[in-house]
């Protein structure tokens, strides 16, 4: 499997960080394994580019930080999902699929014979 | 929802201002997750060093990803923005001498402007407080004597018939002082007016306590009500509840208090300070009176009669009148005037409109002050502008920190300003505290906040930014190679200073000639003791009460007696009464025909003010009799008609020919009743500067010519005329202890509070000049001294070459005068449109025009070259040595 060109990424980074703190609140390091564990490393974004993101977030008061400590026993940063944060990931969710499901229904009539 | 914006909010705010704590945050946090890359590199089996390296791979660029954090913190524009305020107040606090000269100019400026837009707003926007103000009207009788006359009760009454038809509603009332006094109190001299019946319910007023007038107590013998103004039952009833219901004395006869009016009503715009309203309640005499202009008359214009359309019907109502009763009404017309129109009166317009537009003046003297100083400023900084210019800064990025130091004087000076407007308006507040205390309250509001704010803001914007366009089209590669070697500035740059200067000036000789017009006018009129003199004299005003002093007889007992009392007074020479006193407004010019001379048309005749005094009344007031017997005890009611006429009607009814024993009579209908003419009496003129139409004065003994409202005036000889005021006050109270007695001062403390507004204006106007010439001379110093260091070089050089020390200051201060001159000269043409201006407002002033204009200029010169007297003696000190090492 090819990694996924990273221009293909933009804007979907923020919908792959809300669904990685969907579950759980993570700082920022584990945010990025989790991301590279299930998209099993196939998108190959450089690490640092998840703070802006994550800043933009939380700037946009779509997720919150708190200091806590990481199993490591240190200081970090702990994010987690908001309210709106939780409305704003259903709904980049429906879109995305919906955008999906309508790229894959035209390049499969393009592919037909 | 709110929770978001809290958090966001609270997010913001710490990246504003606590910004060291979130960049710690942000370090640990990368740092963090560099150390675990490193852990997992090392792990995998490499050493230290490649983990490293390995894992800043891995993470990207540090330094972009910190700076990428950082963008999203806080909006970009607001976070250029807080860098900006904050490097224009560091830049701002680098020179404090210029912002504070700045700010200061800002203050002075925009405070002045925004105070005339307080005074303007309160006084002409503001609405009365009458609801569909626009419906109302005055209706005006127009006669060739008076434009704005009143009408008789017969003509109102005939009025009132046909308007229901063809206009609306129409209300009449008159002034009618009276004596005012709670149950066991002493009577007090009250404003008061006597109304008609539908008077507040045409305007639109409802008492706010208690009720309004039936209209059966406009029938007389049930009219002994009162509505009270909410000050006068403050006042005198402490705001008691019970006091409506309650009785008082009005002119000694127990009223019923029916109403007090709400705080909004009783504008001292429209009706002025009005205490206590009464019914009209008209006699059946005062019904069928046709000829004694008695009543003013209001109006309410129904809603679907355009304004026009009930001025049409007014004017025919006059011109039936005209026809039905030729004697009375040939000559005059019925017009209607909206009532905004007439409420601040021609002068007051002028007034208001040359306050705002003279310190619109103030304000632009300012400005240029203010660009001038931006303009130095920025070519201080030409050199530092060039550079960023030259390392590829944008426009925009230039322009960008000098508009928002702009914002930040702007925003400064706009508080300061409303400091300066509160200081003013506060002043202006006091100045025109009423005799019964009441005092103009001056709007400072939301919108005089927003004048402040656009003034300060165009002022600081427009003028910031035209240096800053200026510093954009320097020439980059010139500055640079000058070396920062200052020259004068470009010829654009010198022009564009001398055009600000040449324009403060030509201002700044405008504000003084109009501030000098009004000065030399008003000290005239208040100096002016046109036939009458007021030092020494002491004068007070009664209104006797129609229902205790019925008749003339009674009238005159009571005169006759108090001027023997008051001429008994200790230091006191001699008393007389008249119904006006010489330096007041006369009012209600009588129509003469001069007996044996062709009748002239009806309404055409020539008419003259009349003034009923008692024998001894002239050399009391010091008005000379010029030919002639003086009036005497003689000349009683019952003794035949007499009459003294002024120098000017002598002169234009009999020319050369002696006007005693002629004789002259009263137009009016019916049989006329001749008045022998026995003396001839200097003409008098007022302090008003309105115009008199009517010139012409006739003098009749006050028991032939009986009116309830008399002045009393003495002349004091051997003490200070403040001393016999209580002395007065007592006799009048012996003789009759519910009269109060109304202005009971020296004569020259009335004249002072009777012109106290055109005093304001003079002292508002000599302020602004004062200001406008304190900025052009700042800003002349500026320039002046600004140049001169600029060119320490260049008289180096001339000195050297064997120039005097006089050549040089000589050349500073020909510098200067030129400028002033140029700017003068400009000046000229606007002063003298000002003095014109003036002259047409207040025809009665003697204005001097030349003189003043003349003086201005030499002033104007004057104060030029004493502000560039320190650069001149600066210059002329420069050491050649020193000057030529320097360069």
């Amino acid at each position: 499997m090819n990694p996924l060109r990273p221009e293909l990424l933009q804007g979907t980074l923020d919908l792959l960080i809300l669904k990685a703190l969907s579950t759980a609140s993570l700082h920022g390091w584990d945010v990025a394994k989790r991301i590279a564990v299930v998209s099993k490393d196939r998108l190959s974004l450089k690490q640092g580019s998840l703070y802006p993101a994550l800043h933009r977030l939380e700037s946009r008061g779509l997720i919150e930080a708190e200091w806590g400590v990481s199993e490591a026993g240190r200081a970090a940063k702990f994010y987690r999902l908001t309210r709106a944060g939780r409305r704003e990931l259903e709904h980049e969710r429906e879109s995305w699929e919906s955008f999906a499901a309508a790229m894959a229904s035209v390049l499969d009539m393009k592919e037909a014979p | 929802m709110i929770a978001r914006l809290l958090q966001r909010a609270r997010l913001l705010a710490r990246s504003l201002f606590r910004r060291a704590a979130r960049e710690r945050e942000l370090e640990s946090e990368l740092h963090d997750h560099l150390e675990h890359l490193v852990a997992e590199n090392r792990a995998a089996g490499m050493s230290p060093e490649a983990a490293r390296l390995a894992a800043l791979r891995e993470f990207g660029g540090v330094e972009q990803y910190r700076e990428a954090c950082r963008d999203t913190w806080v909006p970009p524009l607001l976070t250029d923005l807080v860098r900006d305020l904050r490097a224009a107040a560091k830049s701002l606090a680098r020179t404090p001498g210029f912002t504070v000269i700045a700010l200061a100019t800002l203050a002075l400026g925009v405070g002045a402007n925004t105070a005339m837009f307080s005074l303007v707003k309160t006084a002409m926007l503001k609405p009365l407080p009458y609801p569909d103000a626009a419906q109302l009207d005055e209706i005006h009788r127009a006669t060739p004597q008076d434009r704005k006359g009143l009408l008789s009760v017969a003509d109102f009454l005939d009025l009132r018939r046909e308007a229901a038809e063809g206009y609306g509603e129409i209300t009449a009332f008159a002034y009618a002082d009276a004596s005012v006094a709670p149950p066991g109190e002493p009577a007090e001299f009250a404003d008061s007016l006597r109304v008609s019946t539908n008077f507040f319910d045409l305007l639109g007023i409802h008492p706010q306590a208690g009720r309004d007038f039936l209209t059966e107590e406009e029938t007389p013998g049930r009219h002994a009500v009162a509505i009270l103004s909410r000050r006068c039952w403050l006042n005198r009833f402490g705001g008691d509840p019970a006091a409506i219901g309650g009785t008082m004395r009005i002119d000694g006869v127990p009223h019923e208090i029916v109403g007090v009016l709400p705080e909004a009503f009783n504008e001292w715009r429209h009706l002025g300070w009005v205490d206590v309203f009464r019914p009209l309640a008209l006699t059946d005499d005062e019904k069928s009176d046709r000829t004694t202009a008695r009543v003013r008359v209001l109006g309410r214009r129904s809603p679907e009669r355009s304004g026009e359309e009930a001025a049409r019907f007014v004017a025919m109502q006059g011109e039936q009148l005209a026809r039905a009763y030729p004697a009375i009404h040939s000559a005059a017309t019925l017009h209607t005037v909206a009532l905004d129109e007439v409420r601040m009166g021609e002068t007051g317009g002028v007034a208001a409109g040359m306050l705002i537009g003279l310190s619109a003046f103030v304000l632009l003297i300012a400005c240029s002050n203010l660009a001038n100083l931006l303009l130095a400023r920025t070519m201080a900084r030409a050199r530092e502008f060039a550079l960023r210019a030259a390392l590829g800064a944008s426009r925009l990025q230039l322009l960008r920190p000098l508009v928002v130091e702009s914002l930040a004087l702007a925003f400064g000076g706009a508080v300061l300003a409303m400091v300066v407007a509160f200081w003013t308006t506060d002043w202006l507040r006091v100045r025109s505290t009423s005799d019964n205390g009441d005092q103009v309250v001056f709007t400072l509001d939301g919108a005089v906040l927003a004048w402040a704010l656009g003034a300060s803001l165009l002022t600081a914007l427009a003028f910031g930014i035209a240096p800053a366009l200026f510093a954009l089209r320097l020439d980059t590669s010139h500055t640079l190679k000058s070396g920062g070697r200052t020259t004068t500035g470009n010829r654009g740059h010198r022009r564009l200073r001398h055009v600000l200067i040449v324009g403060q000036f030509a201002l700044a000789l405008v504000l003084l000639t109009g501030a000098g017009l009004l000065v030399r006018g008003i000290n005239d009129l208040n100096n002016n003791r046109a036939g009458w003199e007021s030092d020494e004299r002491v004068s007070g005003t009664v209104q006797l009460p129609a229902a205790r002093y019925p008749d003339a007889a009674s009238i005159d007992a009571f005169q006759r007696l108090a001027l023997e009392r008051l001429a008994a007074l200790p230091g006191v020479e001699s008393a007389g009464a008249a119904h006006f006193l010489p330096f007041l407004t006369w009012y209600d010019p009588i129509r003469y025909i001069v007996d044996g001379r062709d009748r002239p048309e009806p309404g055409r005749e020539p008419a003259a003010l009349v003034n009923g005094v008692s024998p001894g009344y002239l050399a009391t007031v010091g008005t000379r009799l010029l030919a002639g017997r003086d009036f005497h005890a003689a000349d009683s009611a019952s003794a035949p008609a007499v009459a003294h006429i002024s120098e000017a009607m002598a002169r234009d009814l009999f020319g050369r020919e002696s006007p005693i024993g002629r004789r002259i009579a009263e137009v009016r209908e019916g049989a006329l009743d001749w008045i022998e003419i026995v003396g001839v009496v200097a003409d008098v003129r007022s302090i008003f500067p309105e115009p008199t139409p009517v010139t012409w004065r006739v003098y009749r003994p006050i028991a032939q010519f009986s009116r309830n409202r008399i002045e009393f005036v003495v002349r004091t000889t051997g003490v200070a005329p403040e001393g016999v005021v209580a002395d007065m006050r007592a006799a009048f109270a012996a003789l009759d202890p519910d009269l109060p007695v109304r202005d009971l001062k020296s004569a020259n403390a009335r004249i002072a509070r009777a012109n106290y507004q055109l005093a304001v204006l003079r002292d508002v106007l000599t302020s602004f000049a004062v200001l406008g010439l304190g900025l052009a001379a700042m800003g002349i110093y500026g320039v002046i001294a600004r140049h001169t260091a600029l060119r320490t070089g260049e008289f180096g050089v001339r000195l050297a070459l064997g120039a005097q020390v006089g050549d040089i200051s000589r050349l500073v201060l020909a510098n200067g005068a030129k400028l002033a001159l140029v700017g003068a000269a400009f000046g000229l043409v606007g002063a003298f449109g000002l003095s014109r201006m003036i002259g047409a407002t207040f025809p009665g002033m003697n204005l001097a025009p030349g003189a003043i204009l003349g003086s201005s200029t030499a002033l104007l010169v004057v104060v030029a070259l004493l502000a560039c007297l320190v650069p001149a003696r600066n210059a002329a000190r420069i050491s050649p040595t020193e000057a030529l090492r320097s360069e």
